[in-house]
């Protein structure tokens, strides 16, 4: 199992983040070229892709504010 | 007459509205993936706008591109859209593919005449002997509080003018489709995007703005319009974001046993009006809902349609529209003269009720 | 300053010049009267073999003839709605440009088009009856030929009129950022229809505009073709290397009407108009330098008549389209193809 985290973007390390859309949902299959997520630091966005294929299970919802480095996802 | 850098029988047959896949986008994202798709394959194909180089354009219409292309290929222009427009039909006319952003449908003001003067009428002026193989792309739309001048769809004026193909997208699979189909055809094509519709994270999204993208390179077919959702007592012709608003309608009508067929046109030009007479002529009931000016556009075209093909095919028929207004500032204004869920579900009740 | 791959005027080179005007002039004689003879007793625009608005270039035969002779067909030439010298100078053939202007199926644009949107892509020339907008497409033959790597180079022709329209300005400075291979003329021919250019400039050369955009800008007076020669050579040798765009003004004379049927009532230089045709100054002054005999002037002028002569009558012996052909060639592909 590995954990997919909220990528570091900002050099502030207290500044947080919001999932802004979740392209997959939990149960289903991914590999490392699978878009899984945009996420966004500061009005900045990022692309999440997963290390491994797997089954994904997502951790926290879209909006939520979330800290840059916290897990979000799960693959196993 | 053959093109220098770009021949047609080098391009290669794609497939037509294949199965989706399980692999999600967003509309924006979709677009961008056609884009790149084309450019790897065919060197002629570049983009060409205002931000649309390291800023990914304005509403994502590009990004990633230039770092995948480079500046040669994904070049930002000056606020000359009459010339860098202009620019796009000359390069097109020499052989090569060009994609050219304007940024807002709005700014067509600026520029028109290259693109209905010239963009659109250099293919017969010539009697077919000078093609203009050129994407324009824009955004469109409202419901963020944009304004008048920022927030109009105005499909319906180019779909008015002669010589330019229409195509507007509703979701991320007719997005890829249609910007691959656009780039691929020989003649003109206007794109138009709805800024509701790209999955754009700084605006309230909605669901249907993620969907199911094939990875590989596929055509959606422009002038073919698609059922998006079957049924048999009213038919909704729309497009575009309203597409969206209308299966929602759809979906909750349907617990109260009222049966809506949506359409959605995927294009204006051409205009697949079989695909209208033929929904109208099952149902007899027709919704039109069209985000661009009610009066003298689209929506009447659409009840011209089936009213020359036979009027007697008509029971009733009303249109949802924003009405001959300037696009207000002020929320609920805004959302007063939009063609929203509420004001369809109220046509749609309206025109069964009798 | 000549660049060192700018051609220098033989003899040869001048009677080509001035053959290529007299071949201009004759065309456009014989047009306008084509135009006029079956539009009486009153004029109706609409009537007669050629119909419509009809723009005669006669009098600035010298900006064609001294920019195309550096050119070849494979360069770029965009025109106005006043384009017959510059596409007869450019090498347009003769006939399927005639059965455009008279609207038959033999045309250029198997008549869709007419005189003012004359495509010919075998030579890459094309007009608009939009004043100035026919640069901004100039500037994309340009960057098509930038990008191939040839020494290609557009040349874009618009009116002292044109000058001030946002599009002018807009392609001067697109022109020059992007470094592309054009060359932007301005036929000063003094008037803009009606209203003469000191009522609608303001300044008094357009040559000085290239200096806001950062590129060279030149002036030609007295519509004197070895002037346009030599400075389109400078200019087009200039941008076939990737040095850039030019712009050159030229001052030249509009020897008759703005549209034929124009009275000209507003116009305050008609008496010294006809002394200065550049066509008879030019032979006269060949002539006077042995550069010209009366005997070849006569061949230019025959063989001009000739070439005419053969273009109206296969003009004129061409088809009408059939008007069930109205929706073709709107699209390339599908309906109305």
């Amino acid at each position: 199992m590995t954990d997919v985290l909220f990528p570091l973007m900002s050099g502030k390390a207290d500044a947080t983040g919001v999932i802004v859309t979740w392209f997959v949902e939990s149960g289903d299959q991914v590999t490392p070229s699978t878009l899984i997520a945009e996420v966004a630091v500061d009005k900045v966005d990022a692309e999440v892709y997963p290390e491994i294929s797997g089954v994904i299970t997502l951790l926290v919802e879209e909006s939520k504010e979330v800290p840059q480095g916290a897990v979000i996802a799960q693959v196993t | 007459m053959t093109t220098t850098l770009h021949r047609k029988d080098q391009s290669l047959a794609l497939p037509i509205e294949p199965d989706p896949g399980k692999r999600k986008l967003s509309t924006a994202k979709a677009m961008q993936e056609a884009i790149s798709q084309r450019m790897a394959r065919d060197e002629s194909v570049f983009v060409m706008g205002e931000d649309v180089g390291p800023y990914g354009g304005i509403f994502s219409s590009t990004t990633g591109l230039i770092d995948r292309f480079g500046p040669e290929r994904v070049l930002d222009t000056p606020i000359s859209e009459t010339a860098f427009i202009g620019l796009g039909i000359g390069a097109a006319v020499e052989g090569m593919r060009p994609i050219v952003e304007l940024m807002f449908a709005d700014f067509f003001g600026v520029c028109m005449d290259q693109i209905y003067n010239h963009m659109a009428k250099i293919h017969y002026e010539s009697g077919g002997n000078v093609r203009v193989p050129m994407v324009l792309m824009m955004a469109a739309g409202g419901g963020y509080s944009d304004g008048a001048q920022h927030s109009q769809c105005l499909w319906g004026t180019f779909a008015h003018l002669p010589g330019m193909k229409v195509v507007v997208p509703s979701n991320p699979y007719d997005a890829k489709g249609l910007m691959t189909a656009a780039i691929d055809s020989d003649d003109p094509v206007v794109f138009v995007f709805h800024k509701g519709v790209m999955g754009l994270g700084w605006m309230s999204k909605n669901d249907r703005s993620i969907g199911a993208v094939p990875e590989a390179e596929y055509i959606v077919p422009i002038g073919k319009a698609r059922v998006a959702r079957e049924g048999t007592d009213v038919t909704i012709v729309t497009l575009s974001l309203s597409v969206h608003h209308s299966l929602d309608v759809a979906e909750k009508l349907a617990s109260e046993g009222i049966s809506v067929e949506v359409i959605d046109l995927r294009s204006l030009v051409p205009l697949d009006r079989e695909a209208i007479v033929r929904s109208v002529s099952k149902t007899g009931r027709l919704v039109v809902v069209d985000e661009d000016y009610q009066s003298f556009g689209l929506s009447g075209e659409v009840i011209a349609v089936v009213a020359e093909h036979d009027p007697s095919l008509l029971k009733r028929v009303s249109r949802v529209c924003v009405p001959d207004v300037p696009i207000p500032y002020a929320h609920a204004l805004e959302y007063a003269v939009l063609p929203t869920a509420a004001r369809i579900e109220a046509a749609v009740r309206n025109v069964v009720a009798t | 300053m000549t660049p060192s791959n700018a051609k220098s005027l033989t003899d040869d080179g001048r009677r080509d010049l001035l053959s290529t005007m007299v071949l201009i002039r004759t065309y456009e004689e014989a047009i306008r009267l084509a135009y006029y003879a079956d539009k009486k007793p009153a004029f109706d625009i609409g009537a007669g073999l050629v119909p419509g608005e009809m723009h005669l270039a006669a009098g600035q035969e010298p900006v064609a003839a001294g920019i195309c002779a550096h050119l070849t067909t494979d360069d770029a030439v965009t025109a106005t709605h006043r384009p017959h010298h510059l596409a007869i100078a450019h090498g347009v053939a003769l006939r399927p440009m005639t059965a455009e202007i008279f609207g038959r199926e033999t045309g250029l644009g198997h008549g869709r088009g007419g005189h003012m949107h004359l495509f010919d892509p075998s030579t890459h020339f094309s007009c608009s009856g939009i004043i100035a907008e026919g640069l901004p497409p100039a500037l994309g033959q340009a960057f098509a030929f930038q990008r191939q790597g040839n020494n290609r180079v557009a040349v874009a022709v618009t009116g002292e009129g044109a000058a001030n329209q946002g599009g002018f300005h807009e392609s001067l400075n697109l022109a020059a950022l992007w470094n592309l291979p054009v060359v932007i003329v301005v036929e000063d021919n003094d008037w803009g229809i009606s209203v003469p250019r000191a009522q609608s400039t303001s300044i008094a050369s357009n040559a000085d505009r290239a200096a806001a955009y950062g590129i060279p800008g030149v002036r030609v007076e007295d519509n004197s073709v070895e002037g346009v020669y030599a400075a389109a050579g400078e200019a087009v040798a200039r941008a076939r290397s990737g040095g850039g765009p030019t712009l050159i003004e030229v001052h030249t004379l509009r020897l008759w009407g703005h549209f034929e049927g124009d009275a000209e009532g507003y116009r305050s230089d008609l008496e010294s108009v006809p002394e200065r045709d550049p066509i008879p100054i030019y032979r006269d002054q060949l002539l006077k330098n042995a550069a010209l005999t009366d005997a070849q002037y006569q061949q230019m002028q025959a063989s001009a008549v000739e070439q005419v002569n053969d273009a109206i009558d296969y003009a004129t012996s061409s088809p009408t389209p059939d008007p069930l052909g109205h929706l073709s060639y709107v699209f390339s592909e599908g309906a109305n193809a």
